[in-house]
């Protein structure tokens, strides 16, 4: 299964970008995702595939991040005990590779050209390869569309690139196959102004209607991969759109044109169901309002063509084509029993009036049984097709889960939008987002109204262009970069992985969303401040915290003016969002010294703690521990209310004023399950869990006199237990990374939790002395740590590290601990096994919301395995 | 002023027996169709020989005793923004209900002055009409003629007209490709279901499966007004016959994108398109840098009549498709029997059909919804009128014997007037 060396005969010459001598599979065969090593390929390769249509050009491209691998001891025993195949598994999961979407205009492709060849894309690894001489022969790169013909020859010139033509159904089709199976809520539908993203179930796509309006309008019937017909279309499509529009109006593009329809009023040129009957026609259900015959009205007025609106004309038009197309659409899908219509193509381009039409148009001939949808990446169905088409990529076999989508600065741009130059380095970012707040309301999309400030800018406002100036595309979607982690996987213990959904904050309901985006407006400035002392307040660091704020005020903007602009947006997106800011203006971890402060002052006092708790007997002590963790999950940079806290007092002062308010019932107050299953009742002792897996929240307190506390009594019942830590910082959370050091810390203290450290390989240092002596005392159970796969406050266990799922097959207790992982996220969701849901409420509006209850109170949620 | 309507007044209780004048009216969005029956002089001086014949003033003659009603099923059209041309049609119509032995009857039934024979000026005249300006317009006809419409609803009686002209007239339907015209012999037994495509300025799509028994269950906002409107937009045509006319000279190529044009000038096969095919309507209107006086009007105006007859035949075909229904027929003024635009809806229905479905065309297109609505008259009155004739007939259906049809010279002929000898039998 090794690849071969390189220059290979038949089609290696349609894949210049990999530099595949010496590859060799790195780690066990029979592992899942294998990953290949490329010793002789550079660090930053990518693939090329280009979509050259009349009036834009689409590029879709990979890059791919080779990353560190950190194969300590530590890993390898926590491996062993997990029964993880020892493989290149990754520390980091933000790694692997990268799906990048840029569209340029066609007739500006010089730009694309010196965007090709600033990010070497034409060359990929050859740079650094000097071997033979055959690297003189000319790359090869997939291209689709018209124009592939037409610039091959300015292709060869400029960058020394044959373009390898490609089938264009073919691409269209393998493109939205792709999107469709692999990329979470990719298609929506949108009635009356309202997206709605909806989730395919891969295993159920086929078979599909695909309807490509471009000039003309093809349908296609997908069965499959490769499988599929062009069963029908039409002629009237956006060329005939574009071809009367220019006729009768006068205007010089297409977008002038769908612009023009915004402000248009039709009733002036169709004849409507009402100027006939001069009322509705209820016996076959048609309201005055129904359009009888496009551009009727003109057959009854002696008017001149000038005397008509052109906003009239191009909106009748726009009508009269989009229902049109619905219509034979879902004839056509009736007709082969396709439960689906997807619609893509230029004429659409995220026109929120041309989709409008299109699903009004399906609906009504449907009668509600079906519905248009539209893709998200619809531009880009022919580039990524194309790109499909070179062989090996691996992508064929990635699923859903293991696709992050992430909105850096620029993508909103480069993707969704044609501007700004492309940006090679983090400087020229933060140049760039420097002169883009100066221009400011020039620049489409995302606009930053908060003035030029220093350290600390914050703020937010809706953009005023909105409204003045109607954008043609004003709802056009955000396309951001497709990160491809094959290492996530589905977490196994979910008892529905296809309905499981993690936000329990809804942010379609707009009151909702503006709460959030204001909170998080708010929260800005401390956040900044945090971040640009966590890197020593240096110069540099206060520009990239500027630079973060802009682009973080510049996606919460976007938000608010369209709430779908990246997609089905929960508060977890909207919380990684920020932390996938900070962490593209490097900030690595805002929370660091804050992190360290608090751990040390908790960790003084957690023998303390520990004395206290073994002075009790079991049940007062479970019931201590519970009000523990509760009590110290009040630590939360996260939360606006107790960041005022803090500057009150001290960490241990607010936790004990925090402990002795802990007055039961709590809010959600399922305790006495919990102790019923944990310690039985009379003299029936239930057996203790197996393992039970803790995701823990926050730094200091939290984790060192809260979750550890618990893990400890866990371990003295013989249940394993797996810390399990976010994989990059968020917020004051504590990482997977810290764990160890905490525990080995705490371990100090603590004869149960040294030996399970030493079991769990959490305690290299100890480790021989566990494994030369370890005859004089009896093995404890083991505690671990894993890493979660995520960078967020939130879990999604749709996308969690391998390292997780290996360890949660022998779980049978879950405990999520936090607002984010138990209340944001999973407070509704249910598992295979016990779980138990921990968390103090520290934002009022939900507190009112999800538990009718107010600001501190508390959740204890005890599930039973489902 | 007209003495033999007062006359047909003082039978009122009988319903005009002897002169029960029928004339109906379908006043859609661009045309108003009319269609009266008229006695035919010659064959009245025959029938009286024959039968007892039905006199042109025969109030008290009872008309029980004339089976036979020889005359002119007659068509005629106006556009309906010249309705006052239309108005003073029928009143100059009037006039001639006054003569002699003129007998004007059919698709309306004159009920002429019941509440007040003695004032003629004060009667209100009764005319079965259809379409949406036969409400839009009722005021008018009732201020200017005292003209009274009763509104029958129009797709009742399109379909009537439709089944009454396939199961009764000869040649009625007939297939149009390739200038070929072939009539088509469709057997009363086996008509139903069928799809019956209307294409006025909108197009209805009407599954009927008997009489009486149909459902509007598709249609179009692309129709022969879409055509006019644009037409009329791009072109300096002052009518939509004039329109039609530029069609019949055009050439779709200097205005369509064809698929030659997308590659190359070779078929793309693969999807099994010819390279004439139109890939986008319009769509070469984009890539050059003319204006619209660039264009000549006689292409626009075929790449519009082809762009629209196209759309319709492919949204007929899928609708016939989805109901299993095996024949199509298409009518309304949009055709006018233009061959042009037959062939270009047969070619559709045949190109998206893989040749298994036929474009059907009636000969008398325009006039289905006049003609349900004469037919309506049936209801109120006619049928009485013929009630106790022993001819064995449907009870409750007129029966047109078809002498002769007057088809017009040629088939382009844009002229939507002319007649059908025939006899009207007692029901």
């Amino acid at each position: 299964m090794a690849t071969k060396g390189s220059n290979s005969i038949h089609r290696s010459s349609s894949r210049p970008l990999l530099d595949l001598s010496k590859a060799e599979i790195q780690g066990n065969v029979e592992e899942k995702y294998p990953t290949i090593l490329l010793p002789n390929q550079s660090d930053d390769l990518s693939h090329l595939a280009l979509d050259i249509g009349g009036s834009l050009i689409k590029l879709v491209y990979f890059s791919r991040h080779e990353d560190q691998s950190t194969n300590d001891k530590r890993m390898k025993i926590l491996k062993d005990k997990l029964g993880i195949l020892n493989g290149n598994r990754r520390s980091y999961p933000i790694l692997g590779g990268r799906l990048h979407f840029v569209k340029f205009e066609t007739n500006k492709i010089n730009e694309c050209l010196e965007f090709i060849y600033s990010k070497k894309l034409h060359c990929g690894g050859w740079e650094s390869h000097h071997s033979d001489s055959t690297n003189d022969q000319n790359a090869v790169i997939k291209a689709t569309g018209g124009g592939a013909f037409k610039f091959a020859d300015l292709f060869k010139e400029r960058l020394g690139i044959s373009l390898d033509k490609e089938d264009e159904m073919d691409c269209l089709v393998a493109g939205a196959n792709f999107l469709l199976k692999a990329i979470r809520h990719e298609a929506y539908t949108h009635m009356e102004g309202q997206k709605e993203f909806i989730q395919i179930d891969p295993n159920d796509l086929f078979p599909y209607l695909l309807v490509n309006i471009g000039s003309g309008v093809s349908m296609i019937k997908v069965d499959g991969n490769g499988k599929f017909e062009r069963v029908s279309g039409t002629n009237v499509g956006g060329g005939t759109y574009w071809g009367l529009g220019r006729l009768l109006t006068n205007c010089s593009s297409f977008d002038e044109l769908l612009e023009l329809s915004q402000k248009g009023d039709n009733r002036t040129t169709d004849m409507l169901v009402g100027d006939i009957y001069g009322t509705d026609y209820p016996k076959i259900g048609l309201s005055a309002s129904t359009i009888a015959s496009s551009f009727g009205k003109a057959t009854l007025e002696n008017k001149e063509l000038e005397e008509y609106r052109p906003e009239d004309i191009s909106l009748s038009l726009l009508r009269m084509i989009s229902y049109n197309i619905g219509q034979i659409s879902y004839l056509n899908a009736l007709r082969f029993g396709l439960k689906r219509i997807f619609f893509g193509g230029f004429f659409i381009r995220g026109h929120a009036y041309t989709m409008d039409a299109i699903s009004f148009a399906v609906h009504f001939w449907s009668k509600g049984t079906a519905q248009a949808m539209f893709l998200r990446h619809e531009g880009f169905l022919g580039a990524l097709g194309a790109f499909m088409s070179y062989e090996k990529h691996g992508l064929d076999d990635l699923m859903v889960h293991q696709f992050v989508e992430r909105f850096p600065m620029g993508a909103p741009y480069t993707g969704g939008k044609i501007h700004g130059p492309p940006l090679r380095n983090l400087n020229e970012k933060i140049s760039w987002m420097e002169k883009f707040l100066q221009k400011g309301t020039e620049i489409t999309a995302p606009v930053p109204m908060t003035p030029p400030g220093t350290t600390g800018l914050g703020g937010f406002e809706v953009p005023l262009s909105k409204g003045s100036t109607l954008r043609s595309d004003a709802s056009a979607l955000n396309v951001g970069v497709l990160h491809l982690i094959p290492t996530l996987e589905v977490f196994p213990l979910l008892v529905d992985p296809k309905m499981y959904e993690p936000n329990t904050v809804d942010l379609s309901d707009h009151s909702e969303l503006e709460y959030w985006l204001t909170i998080l407006s708010e929260h800005l400035p401390d956040l900044v401040d945090k971040a640009v002392a966590s890197e020593g307040g240096t110069d540099d660091s206060k520009r990239r915290g500027d630079a973060f704020a802009r682009a973080f005020s510049a996606h919460l903007a976007r938000l608010m003016e369209e709430p779908a602009a990246y997609g089905k947006l929960g508060l977890a997106n909207l919380l990684e969002m920020r932390e996938e800011c900070l962490r593209e203006f490097q900030f690595v971890d805002a929370y660091r010294s804050i992190k360290q402060r608090e751990n040390e002052a908790s960790l003084a006092v957690l023998h303390d703690l520990l004395m206290e708790l073994d002075s009790l007997d079991e049940e007062t002590r479970l019931l201590t521990l519970i009000e523990g963790v509760l009590a110290a999950n009040i630590f939360d940079w996260g939360s606006r209310a107790c960041v005022d806290l803090y500057h009150k007092g001290t960490i241990i002062e607010i936790y004990r004023m925090s402990r002795n308010k802990m007055q039961r019932p709590w809010r959600v107050d399922d305790f006495d399950a919990f102790k019923e299953r944990m310690l039985g009742s009379g003299d029936k002792k239930p057996l203790p869990h197996g393992r039970a897996l803790l995701f823990v929240d926050n730094s200091g307190a939290d984790i060192v006199l809260g979750m550890l506390p618990l893990a400890r009594e866990l371990l003295r019942r013989g249940t394993e237990v797996v810390l399990v830590g976010n994989s990059l910082p968020a917020l004051n959370d504590v990482t997977a990374m810290e764990l160890p050091d905490i525990v080995a810390e705490a371990a100090k203290h603590c004869d149960i939790l040294r030996r399970a450290a030493e079991s769990g390989g959490l305690l290299v240092d100890a480790m021989t002395n566990t494994l030369d002596g370890s005859k004089e005392k009896l093995p404890s159970v083991a505690l671990m740590v894993v890493e979660n796969g995520c960078g967020s406050p939130c879990i999604d266990f749709r996308q969690v590290s391998s390292e997780l799922a290996a360890a949660a097959k022998d779980a049978d207790l879950i405990i999520l601990e936090g607002m984010g992982r138990s209340l944001h996220t999973n407070l509704y969701a249910q598992f295979k096994c016990d779980a138990l849901k921990l968390a103090m409420v520290k934002n009022q509006r939900l507190a009112e919301k999800l538990v009718q209850g107010n600001i501190y109170d508390c959740v204890c949620k005890y599930e039973p395995a489902y | 002023m007209d003495p033999r309507r007062a006359e047909t007044g003082k039978n009122s209780d009988q319903i005009q027996s002897g002169h029960v004048y029928h004339l109906a009216l379908d006043i859609g969005g661009s045309l108003a169709k009319l269609v009266y029956f008229t006695k035919n002089d010659e064959h009245i001086v025959g029938s009286e020989k024959k039968k007892s014949p039905m006199k042109a003033s025969g109030i008290s003659n009872s008309s029980r005793n004339s089976p036979v009603l020889n005359g002119r099923l007659n068509f005629k059209k106006f556009e309906t923004s010249k309705i006052n041309d239309c108005l003073e049609f029928i009143n100059s119509m009037k006039l001639h209900l006054g003569g002699v032995y003129k007998i004007v009857m059919i698709a309306m039934v004159m009920n002429a002055g019941c509440q007040q024979p003695e004032s003629p000026g004060s009667q209100t005249i009764t005319i079965k009409a259809t379409g949406g300006g036969a409400y839009k317009y009722a005021d008018l006809f009732k201020e200017k003629f005292r003209i009274s419409l009763d509104k029958e609803d129009e797709m009742d009686c399109l379909v009537a007209g439709a089944n009454f002209l396939l199961e009764t007239i000869h040649q009625e339907a007939f297939t149009y490709m390739g200038n070929q015209k072939q009539f088509v012999w469709i057997d009363k037994n086996d008509l139903y279901p069928y799809l019956l495509v209307n294409i006025g300025s909108g197009v209805g799509m009407i599954k009927v499966e008997g009489d009486g028994k149909f459902e509007r269950v598709s249609g179009t906002s692309i129709g022969g007004g879409t055509f006019w409107g644009l037409g009329k937009l791009l072109t300096k045509c002052k009518s939509f016959d004039e329109l039609l006319d530029l069609s019949y000279r055009g050439n779709n190529r200097a205005v369509d994108m064809l698929v030659g044009d997308i590659y190359g000038g070779m078929d793309y096969s693969k999807i099994g398109l010819s390279s004439t095919t139109i890939a986008s309507s319009f769509g070469r209107a984009i890539s050059e840098n003319k204006e619209r006086d660039d264009y000549k009007p006689e292409d626009i105006a075929r790449s519009l009549l082809r762009m629209i007859s196209n759309n319709i035949g492919q949204i007929s075909y899928l609708t016939a498709l989805r109901f299993g229904l095996k024949r199509i027929f298409f009518g309304g003024f949009f055709i006018r029997r233009h061959p042009f635009t037959m062939d270009t809806l047969s070619v559709a229905v045949n190109f998206w059909s893989k040749g298994e479905a036929k474009a059907m065309f009636l000969q008398h297109e325009g006039f289905l919804g006049a003609v349900g609505a004469f037919m309506s008259s049936d209801k109120h009155g006619l049928k009485e009128l013929l009630a106790n004739q022993k001819v064995e007939r449907p009870p409750s259906k007129l029966s047109f014997s078809l002498d002769q049809t007057q088809v017009p010279q040629q088939d382009g002929e844009l002229n939507g007037d002319e007649s059908i000898e025939c006899s009207v039998y007692g029901a």
